[in-house]
C-alpha cells in the first residue's frame, strides 16, 4: 500500500518537468487545488457523513481575509492566512453548534442558508470590496507576496500543501478520531449509544475540514490575485468540491484526488471544446453524475473499482450505512 | 399609512404563494425525512410550462396553471419511484446529495435550453392593477395570492379530511403502522412527492404571471422554502401557511424599511435562528 | 510499380507541401495575425458575450475585406492591414463563463498555445480584472473594449488600454445634461439614483452619487437592489415618499423593465427618469415598455446615423448576420476591436511591445470612429481620456440624440411621459 503513494508523490513531484508548456502547468496546479478543496470538505462531508453544501463559506473567508490585509494595510497576503482560518473557524462553530445537535439535514440546510447570508452580505459591504472584489498584489513586491508569472511554483506550494493534508487525514482516518467518525456516519444515535460523543467529534471535523478548506480559499487567492463574491462565496464553490469527492469516493483517502485528476482537466477541455456550450454542459454533467453516483455507486469511482477489479477480497463493508431506524 | 398597508398586502399575497410550494416539501420532509432540494427547480419548471402553454399553445391561466401541475405531478412521482425510493434505503451522504445532484440538473438543462436570458409571459395574459382603498394591487399577483391560499387550504382539507389523506399521514406519522393496518407506503410516498410536486409546479405557474422566468429562480426559492418549513415546523402543512404569509411580510417589510438588497439576508438570518433556537419551528412535531 | 513509386512519393512530398507555407519563419505576407477575444459565451451573460462576438467579427469583416464606402475609418478601405502586407486578422475566441478564474485560464491558452499577439475582452470587470493580471505578466497588450470598472486601468499596469468611458464619464455626462436642463428653466434639483448591487450598479452608482453631490444636487436617496429580482414595490414606495425630480437607474434588462411596469402599478411618475444604458437599451425593453416608458432618457455612444453613412453602413453588416441592431455595448466592443486592429497595423509587426508602443501613441479623431468619442487618445493609465457619451431619449419605439447640443437630433421631451402620449 505505501509504495503506491510514494510513487503517486514522485510522479506528481515530476509532473512540471515533463509536461511543459504554461498552460498545462497552470492546469496542473489548478487540479491540486480543486483536491485540496475536496479532501478538506471530504474530512466532513466523506469521514463523518455531514453533508455541508456551504463549503464556500470556508473557503471565501480564506480567499477573503488575505486580501483584504494587503487592500487595506498593504500586507504580503500571506500573513493573512492564519486570520481567515481562524475566522473560518469562528463561523464553523457558529454553524456547528447548534445544527449538529439536529439530525444532518439541518446542518445540511443550515450551511446552504449562512454561505448565501454571506455572500448578500461581503456583497453589500464595501469595506470587503462589495460586489466589486478585493484584489491582490498585481506584479510582486517582493518573493512573499507569492505573485509568480509561471504556475510552477504555484504548483509546488500546492502539492506540499495537499500533502500535508492527506497525511493529515491519513493520521486522522486510523486514530480514534477516525473510528468515531465513521460510527456516526454509520448512525448517529447507535454511535451515541455506544458512547461516542458525537456532537463533540462532528464539531472536531467541521473545524478540521473548516481550516484546510480556508487554505485552499487563500491559495486560491494567492494564484488568481482577485475574489469577489460569486468566485468566492457562490455556491458553485460549494459544488465543485461536493462533486469532485463524490466522484471519486467520499470517505476514501484518495477519492478526491482521483476526482480532480479526472474532472479538473475535463471540465477545461469541454470548455475550450465547446466555448459557447459552457456553463450549462458542465453543470448539467455535473448533476447527472451525481445522480448516476448516488443511485448505483455512491461510494465513487474508487468503490466502483474495487468492485470491479478487487471482488474477491474480503474487507469491511465500508461505504454502506446502518439503515435508518 | 398607506405606504404600510401596500407593503404588507404585497407581502402578504407573495407569501400566499410561498405557503403553497412551501407545503408540499413540509409534506415530504414530514413523511420521508428527505429534504428536496430540488424544490425551488420544481417551481421553475412550472413557470416555464406556463410560458411555453402561453407560446404554443395560447392557453390562459388556468389551462397552463392545471397543465403544470399535471406534468410536475408525473414528474414528482417519476422522480420517487426512479431514484428516491431506491436513495433512502443508502447511505446518508446519497440521500442528501441526489435531491441536488437533481436540482443541478433540472436547473441547468434549463439553463441549456431557454438560455439565461428571463422571459417574461406577455402582458395579456393577466394584466392591469386594481385600487382597493390606498392600496394599488397588481392583478396577477392577487390572482396568484388568493389562488395559492386557496390550494394550500385545500390540499390541508386533502389531508386531514378524505381518506387518502389519513392514509398518507398514516404513513408520516409511522410507516410499520400504517404497513400494518393494509397501506402502502411506497405508493403514498409516491403519491405525497407527486402532490407536493403539483403544488410547486402550481405555484410555478400562478407566479409566472408577475415573476422573472430564469432557470435560476429555484435556487432562492427553494431556500425561501427550507425557512418557511423551518419556521413552521417540518411536517405541518398549516405550519407552513402560516410560516409563509410571515415570510412573506418580514420580507416585504424590510426591503421596504431596511433595505432591499437586506430582504434575503434578514429571512436567512432569521433562518439561522431559528435553528438556534427552536428547530422544530412553530408547529413542528420533532427536531 | 511505377505507380507505386509515383503514389508513394505524392505520399511523402504531400505533407512537406502543405507545411512549407506555415514552416517560414516569421510573418508572411499570407500568415493572419491572430487576436485572442474573451468573452461570456455562455452562461448570465451569455447574450451579451455573443452580441458583442458578433460585433468584433464585423469589425474583423470591415478590416479584412474592402470596404471603400467607408474611407474615413482606418482599414476599412483596403483588405487586411497594409503595413503588414496585407495580412488578416484571424479572431480567437475563449468563453470564460463569467469566472476569474476561466478568464485567466483562458487568457493563458490563448497567448500560450494559440500565439494570440494581443487580446481583447472580457465584459465583466472582475474577469478583466483577474485575466489583464496574466497578459501583463506575460506583456501581450490588452484592450478592453467595455468593462467600466474604473480599477482596471488605475493600476499601473502598462499593457492594458481601455477605449470605452467608464463611470465618471458617464457621471460627468448626465452632470452635464442636467445643467443644460436647469439653463432651460426645467428646475432639477434633487436626484435618486437606483443602482442593483453587483459590481456595474455599484461603481457607476456610486459615481454618480458624488458627481452629484459635488455639482450642487441633492442626492435624496441611493437605493441599490438585487438585480433579477421579481418585485421592486419597495424600492418604488421609497421613491413616492422622497420625491425625487430626477430619478437615475443603472440597472439591468429584467429590473429596468421591472421599475417601468411597477411606476405603472403604483402609478408613480417622475420629472425624468434616466437610464444608464445596459437594461435601458436593450431591444426587448423597447419592447416590453416602450409604452409606458415614453420619454425615458438614456445615454449611448452609438447611433445608426443617415443611411449613406459609416455607422449605418456597419449597422446593416451586423444586423444581416444577428438580425438585430447593434446596441451600445456591443459597438463599443467592436471600437475597441477596430483600434486595436489599427495599432497593430501602425506598429508594422506583430512583436508585442510594438503594438504597445503603437496603442499608446495612437491619436484618432472623431471621425475616424464608429462611435460616438470625442477621439481615442490614451493616457498613462491606459484609459481613454477622450472617451465620451450621447444623451438619448425614447420617442417612439426609438432613442433619439438629445445632448449635447452639436449631436442633437431632437429637443429634449420634458417632463418624463410614462404611458401618456
Amino acid at each position: 500500500m505505501r509504495w503506491r503513494w510514494v510513487l503517486l508523490l514522485a510522479a506528481l513531484l515530476l509532473a512540471p518537468l515533463v509536461l511543459r508548456g504554461a498552460f498545462y502547468e497552470r492546469t496542473m496546479a489548478l487540479v491540486l487545488l480543486a483536491a485540496i478543496s475536496a479532501c478538506a470538505w471530504n474530512i466532513l462531508g466523506g469521514y463523518a457523513g455531514q453533508v455541508s453544501f456551504g463549503h464556500a463559506i470556508f473557503f471565501g473567508a480564506g480567499a477573503y481575509v488575505p486580501l483584504l490585509l494587503y487592500s487595506r494595510w498593504q500586507s504580503a497576503p500571506l500573513l493573512g492566512v492564519p486570520a481567515g482560518v481562524a475566522v473560518s473557524l469562528g463561523i464553523a462553530l457558529l454553524i456547528g453548534i447548534p445544527t449538529f445537535r439536529l439530525q444532518g439535514h439541518y446542518f445540511s440546510m443550515a450551511t446552504i442558508a449562512v454561505a448565501e447570508l454571506l455572500r448578500i452580505l461581503v456583497s453589500n459591504w464595501p469595506f470587503l470590496g462589495a460586489a466589486v472584489g478585493l484584489q491582490g498584489p498585481a506584479g510582486g513586491r517582493t518573493v512573499w507576496d507569492l505573485s509568480f508569472r509561471s504556475s510552477v511554483p504555484y504548483y509546488y506550494i500546492f502539492l506540499f500543501v495537499l500533502a500535508v493534508l492527506l497525511a493529515a487525514t491519513a493520521w486522522m482516518e486510523r486514530s480514534r478520531m477516525g473510528y468515531y467518525l465513521r460510527a456516526i456516519r454509520a448512525g448517529e444515535r447507535a454511535a451515541r449509544s455506544l458512547g461516542v460523543p458525537v456532537r463533540r467529534y462532528k464539531l472536531y471535523a467541521l473545524m478540521l475540514s473548516a481550516a484546510f478548506t480556508a487554505v485552499a480559499g487563500s491559495l486560491y487567492a494567492l494564484m488568481i490575485g482577485f475574489i469577489d463574491p460569486d468566485s468566492g462565496l457562490g455556491i458553485l464553490v460549494s459544488v465543485q468540491m461536493v462533486i469532485v469527492a463524490a466522484l471519486g469516493g467520499a470517505g476514501t483517502l484518495s477519492g478526491p484526488l482521483l476526482g480532480a485528476a479526472i474532472l479538473v482537466p475535463l471540465q477545461t477541455e469541454a470548455n475550450a471544446l465547446f466555448g459557447g456550450g459552457g456553463t450549462g454542459l458542465t453543470y448539467i454533467f455535473y448533476g447527472g453524475i451525481i445522480l448516476v453516483l448516488c443511485r448505483f455507486e455512491p461510494g465513487g469511482l474508487l468503490e466502483l473499482w474495487r468492485r470491479v477489479l478487487a471482488p474477491r477480497t474480503l474487507r469491511p463493508e465500508r461505504s454502506r450505512s446502518a439503515h435508518p431506524a | 399609512m398607506a405606504t404600510a398597508a401596500q407593503v404588507l398586502a404585497g407581502g402578504l399575497l407573495v407569501g400566499a404563494v410561498y405557503a403553497l410550494f412551501s407545503s408540499g416539501l413540509t409534506l415530504i420532509w414530514g413523511m420521508m425525512n428527505v429534504i428536496n432540494f430540488a424544490h425551488g427547480d420544481f417551481v421553475m419548471a412550472g413557470m416555464y410550462i406556463a410560458f411555453l402553454a402561453v407560446a404554443w399553445l395560447h392557453a390562459g391561466p388556468l389551462a397552463f396553471s392545471l397543465l403544470a401541475a399535471a406534468l410536475l405531478f408525473g414528474f414528482g412521482t417519476a422522480v420517487y419511484y426512479g431514484l428516491i425510493r431506491r436513495v433512502m434505503r443508502g447511505p446518508t451522504l446519497a440521500q442528501l446529495l441526489s435531491t441536488f445532484g437533481l436540482a443541478l440538473l433540472v436547473r441547468y438543462t434549463a439553463f441549456w435550453i431557454f438560455s439565461a436570458n428571463f422571459v417574461t409571459l406577455p402582458g395579456s395574459v393577466l394584466g392591469g392593477t386594481v385600487k382597493l382603498g390606498p392600496i394599488f394591487i397588481g392583478i396577477p399577483q392577487l390572482v396568484a395570492g388568493v389562488a395559492a391560499l386557496a390550494l394550500t387550504l385545500g390540499l390541508h382539507a386533502l389531508l386531514t379530511r378524505t381518506a387518502l389523506g389519513s392514509q398518507i399521514l398514516a404513513v408520516a406519522e409511522d410507516r410499520q403502522a400504517a404497513m400494518l393496518m393494509g397501506i402502502n407506503p411506497d405508493r403514498m410516498q409516491a403519491l405525497a412527492w407527486g402532490m407536493a410536486s403539483a403544488a410547486a409546479g402550481i405555484a410555478g405557474a400562478l407566479i409566472a404571471t408577475f415573476y422573472y422566468i430564469s432557470p435560476t429562480v429555484g435556487e432562492s426559492l427553494a431556500l425561501i422554502a427550507f425557512v418557511v418549513v423551518a419556521f413552521g415546523g417540518f411536517g405541518s402543512v398549516p405550519g407552513a401557511m402560516v410560516a409563509g404569509l410571515l415570510i412573506g411580510l418580514i420580507e416585504a417589510t424590510s426591503a421596504f424599511y431596511i433595505g432591499p438588497v437586506y430582504q434575503d439576508v434578514v429571512v436567512y438570518a432569521l433562518f439561522v435562528g431559528v435553528l438556534w433556537v427552536r428547530p422544530q419551528g412553530l408547529m413542528g412535531q420533532r427536531a | 510499380m511505377r505507380r507505386v513509386l509515383v503514389f508513394l512519393a505524392v505520399l511523402v512530398m504531400a505533407p512537406g507541401m502543405m507545411l512549407g507555407p506555415a514552416a517560414r519563419d516569421g510573418v508572411s505576407a499570407q500568415a493572419p495575425v491572430k487576436v485572442g477575444v474573451l468573452l461570456p459565451l455562455s452562461g448570465n451573460a451569455g447574450a451579451a458575450g455573443q452580441a458583442s462576438k458578433a460585433a468584433i467579427e464585423v469589425g474583423a469583416q470591415v478590416v479584412n475585406e474592402a470596404h471603400p464606402e467607408m474611407p474615413a475609418l482606418p482599414l476599412a478601405a483596403g483588405a487586411g492591414l497594409p503595413r503588414l502586407g496585407g495580412a488578416r486578422i484571424q479572431l480567437v475566441f475563449a468563453d470564460h463563463q463569467g469566472n476569474p478564474s476561466i478568464g485567466q485560464s483562458e487568457a493563458l491558452r490563448l497567448i500560450t498555445q494559440e500565439h494570440v499577439v494581443a487580446l481583447q475582452g472580457a465584459y465583466q470587470s472582475s474577469v478583466t480584472f483577474a485575466a489583464t493580471t496574466v497578459a501583463e505578466r506575460n506583456e501581450i497588450p490588452w484592450m478592453v473594449g467595455d468593462s467600466s470598472s474604473p480599477k482596471i486601468t488605475g493600476r499601473g499596469f502598462k499593457w492594458v488600454f481601455r477605449t470605452t468611458p467608464i463611470g465618471p464619464d458617464f457621471a460627468a455626462a448626465y452632470a452635464g445634461f442636467l445643467a443644460d436642463v436647469n439653463k432651460m428653466g426645467h428646475p432639477v434639483k434633487t436626484v435618486a439614483i437606483v443602482n442593483e448591487n453587483t459590481e456595474y450598479g455599484t461603481s457607476v452608482g456610486g459615481g454618480i452619487h458624488e458627481r452629484m453631490t459635488k455639482d450642487g444636487y441633492q442626492v435624496v436617496a441611493q437605493i441599490p437592489y438585487n438585480a433579477n429580482g421579481t418585485d421592486v414595490s419597495a424600492e418604488v414606495l421609497q421613491l413616492k415618499e422622497k420625491n425625487p425630480d430626477v430619478v437615475i437607474f443603472v440597472s439591468y434588462t429584467s429590473d429596468s423593465i421591472l421599475y417601468m411596469k411597477t411606476f405603472k402599478t403604483l402609478s408613480y411618475q417622475p420629472k425624468m427618469v434616466i437610464g444608464d444604458d445596459s437594461g435601458f437599451s436593450d431591444p426587448s425593453f423597447v419592447q416590453s415598455v416602450g409604452t409606458i416608458a415614453q420619454g425615458a432618457i438614456n445615454r449611448s455612444a452609438w447611433s445608426i446615423g443617415r443611411p449613406g453613412s459609416a455607422t449605418y453602413r456597419i449597422n446593416e453588416m451586423y444586423k444581416a448576420k444577428t438580425g438585430r441592431d447593434l446596441d451600445d455595448t456591443s459597438g463599443r466592443n467592436m471600437q475597441g476591436f477596430l483600434v486595436l486592429a489599427d495599432a497593430v497595423n501602425r506598429a508594422g509587426s506583430t512583436a508585442p511591445e510594438a503594438i504597445r508602443k503603437a496603442l499608446a501613441e495612437t491619436n484618432l479623431a472623431p471621425r475616424q470612429l464608429m462611435m460616438g468619442y470625442k477621439g481615442v487618445r490614451f493616457d498613462a493609465t491606459g484609459q481613454n481620456i477622450l472617451a465620451s457619451t450621447y444623451i438619448t431619449q425614447l420617442v417612439g419605439r426609438d432613442y433619439v440624440t438629445i445632448w449635447p447640443a452639436s449631436a442633437a437630433q431632437h429637443a429634449l421631451d420634458w417632463p418624463f411621459k410614462g404611458s401618456q402620449q
